[in-house]
């Protein structure tokens, strides 16, 4: 049938030709061109496609799009989400009576990241609990405090926070974050770079260059900075006039403006956050916080491919690009820290490079001692160019406040006692998501 | 429903994927053409911007495909009958072309080989009979 219905198309192409003589563009169908013949050219259409609608729409099946009425269900198995307690998370809650507690993040820190934006599992695990909250743990203190100390002067190094998958690192990240937009600083948080390299989103090459850009991305980045951290960046002048396109930001305009401006021009939103960030890293006035999840984004081969159908690695992406000179230690903050947490998610996206310098192998110390001081000698480098923050395993302490919360979440319906706290960690090895994945399975 | 270039292409397919509804563009080539105009890999095509869409109309009028690729192909195998040549003789015949066997198991070649000897032929291409040879044993 289609074979015919193709033979018929030939057919009237044939037809369209003789009436509309050499110039015929071989996509116009035959009702196109009686129609111009007879109405005139409309030149406000394109006559390379055709839009065929009013065609009825194909319904995709799913399987979420069933609806059971619980009015007649057994109490037993279908049971309300119960109301867990848990402390808001700020900069006064931020403290160390929190350790070990579970601690809930703020509806407009949640509306900026967006609902469906979580990095890693955690959107599924706050839909299971009913709530996004996340356990405050010593290293989540001690990330605090470092953010406290750096207030006055930023360190000259990034830092990331580097271990298993599914030790927590997303977690802590967006644990600092949260702490760092309710203590007044400048929070620009990249919640997940993955969408950034997957060839997920719409992206542009830049005229007369080599480099690539991703407007939808970069407005998305700057709604949610300027969603989280409005009053803050009203806060900093931008110290000196700035052309963005045809318009022009005074010097006292202040980077809020900055970043509406951006929201409302779209081409032009990956030089306001170049400038944003510009910026941010050089005043003194208010406090930044750069945290970027799966940092090992910026330095490994996109999905992306170039005119030339090559892959693009990620220094070739602008949006990358604005980041990269931070974690190269080519760029530092003035007042503030840099932070990143490393991602095994999607392991297209960690180079080879960068694993084996952040795990390297074991090296055998070299027997002849003159020789192991010769300096010529070629080591395996595993300089970086950051700090490396390594998260462990979660403490006895830790495992036990996890299980409690689980079982006031009714994820649990066993009682915690210390033995069945040892035989989760011990099978988990102390690993937060394998200890997740043992209490939700089934066997 | 988009109409491109005489295929109808649905709407929510992803644009590297619907491009091979075409004939003469498989996978490689669909990815080539979003590479050429930075057409992202999850892009569907109702997502695609009338510009983007006049784009793609202007490479594919550039490439060899559907009716014109089936009329090389054609002109390619009658050259080689015309000529005389094995290859030529065996597309004739409906038999297999790149040496295969033919003692048992060419059913493929039987059924599909003598297509475009038969389907562009405007006269008595073999002389009198018009179906391959092994149409007639």
């Amino acid at each position: 049938m289609l074979g015919a219905a193709r033979i018929g198309r030939s057919a009237a192409s044939k037809a369209a030709k003789n009436l509309a003589g050499p110039s015929f563009v071989r996509s116009l169908s035959t009702t196109q061109l009686v129609a111009q013949k007879h109405s005139g050219v409309d030149r406000t259409q394109s006559t390379a496609f055709i839009r065929k609608e009013g065609a009825a729409e194909k319904k995709l099946r799913s399987g979420t799009s069933t609806s059971v009425s619980l009015d007649n269900a057994n109490p037993e198995y279908y049971s309300e989400a119960p109301d867990i307690s848990a402390k808001p998370l700020n900069a006064h809650s931020a403290k160390e009576n929190a350790i070990n507690h579970f601690v809930q993040f703020s509806k407009g820190f949640m509306e900026s990241i967006g609902q469906n934006h979580y990095p890693g599992y955690l959107g599924s695990d706050f839909r299971l609990f009913g709530k996004p909250a996340l356990l405050y743990r010593k290293i989540t203190q001690t990330l605090v405090d470092r953010l406290a100390g750096y207030t006055e002067e930023g360190p000259k190094q990034a830092s990331v926070i580097d271990g298993r998958a599914g030790a927590g690192k997303s977690a802590e990240l967006m644990k600092l974050a949260a702490v760092a937009a309710a203590s007044g600083h400048i929070v620009i948080y990249a919640h997940s770079t993955i969408p950034w390299v997957d060839s997920s989103q719409p992206y542009a090459p830049v005229l007369n260059s080599n480099m690539f850009s991703q407007h939808e991305l970069t407005t998305q980045l700057l709604h949610s900075v300027l969603a989280m951290c409005e009053d803050a960046l009203t806060q900093v002048p931008l110290g000196k006039d700035i052309v963005l396109g045809k318009k022009q930001l005074n010097a006292t305009k202040s980077l809020a403006d900055l970043v509406e401006f951006g929201l409302q021009t779209p081409s032009l939103s990956q030089d306001a956050l170049d400038f944003l960030l510009d910026i941010a890293s050089t005043q003194t006035k208010v406090p930044v916080l750069v945290a970027v999840d799966d940092v090992n984004t910026l330095w490994c081969n996109t999905a992306y491919r170039d005119q030339e159908d090559l892959v693009l690695p990620a220094n070739r992406l602008r949006l990358l690009c604005s980041f990269l000179p931070f974690f190269d230690s080519k760029k530092t903050l003035t007042k503030g820290w840099v932070i990143g947490a490393t991602s095994y998610l999607r392991s297209q996206f960690m180079s080879k490079d960068l694993r084996s310098k952040l795990h390297p192998k074991a090296q055998v110390p070299i027997a002849n001692r003159e020789l192991a001081k010769d300096p010529n000698i070629i080591k395996p480098q595993t300089r970086l160019p950051f700090e490396v923050i390594k998260l462990d395993r979660m403490s006895t302490n830790e495992t036990w406040a996890l299980m409690n919360f689980y079982r006031e979440a009714n994820v649990v319906t066993c009682p915690i006692t210390d033995a069945f706290v040892a035989k989760k960690w011990i099978a988990a090895n102390g690993n937060p998501r394998e200890m997740f994945k043992s209490v939700t399975s089934y066997f | 429903m988009l109409h491109l270039l005489g295929v109808n292409l649905p709407d929510q397919k992803i644009v590297s994927v619907a491009l091979t509804y075409f004939y003469g563009i498989g996978p490689l080539t669909s990815r080539k053409v979003c590479s050429r105009l930075s057409i992202h890999q999850q892009c569907k095509l109702g997502e695609l911007t009338e510009a983007q869409l006049n784009q793609l109309s202007g490479v594919l009028s550039e490439m060899t495909i559907e009716n014109d690729l089936k009329r090389q192909i054609a002109a390619n195998v009658q050259h080689l009958r015309q000529i005389g040549t094995y290859v030529g003789k065996r597309h004739a015949m409906g038999l297999p072309v790149h040496g295969q066997r033919t003692r048992n198991n060419c059913k493929t070649a039987k059924k599909l080989n003598g297509r475009w000897l038969r389907q562009y032929s405007t006269g008595p291409a073999f002389g009198v009979f018009n179906a391959p040879v092994s149409k007639r044993l």
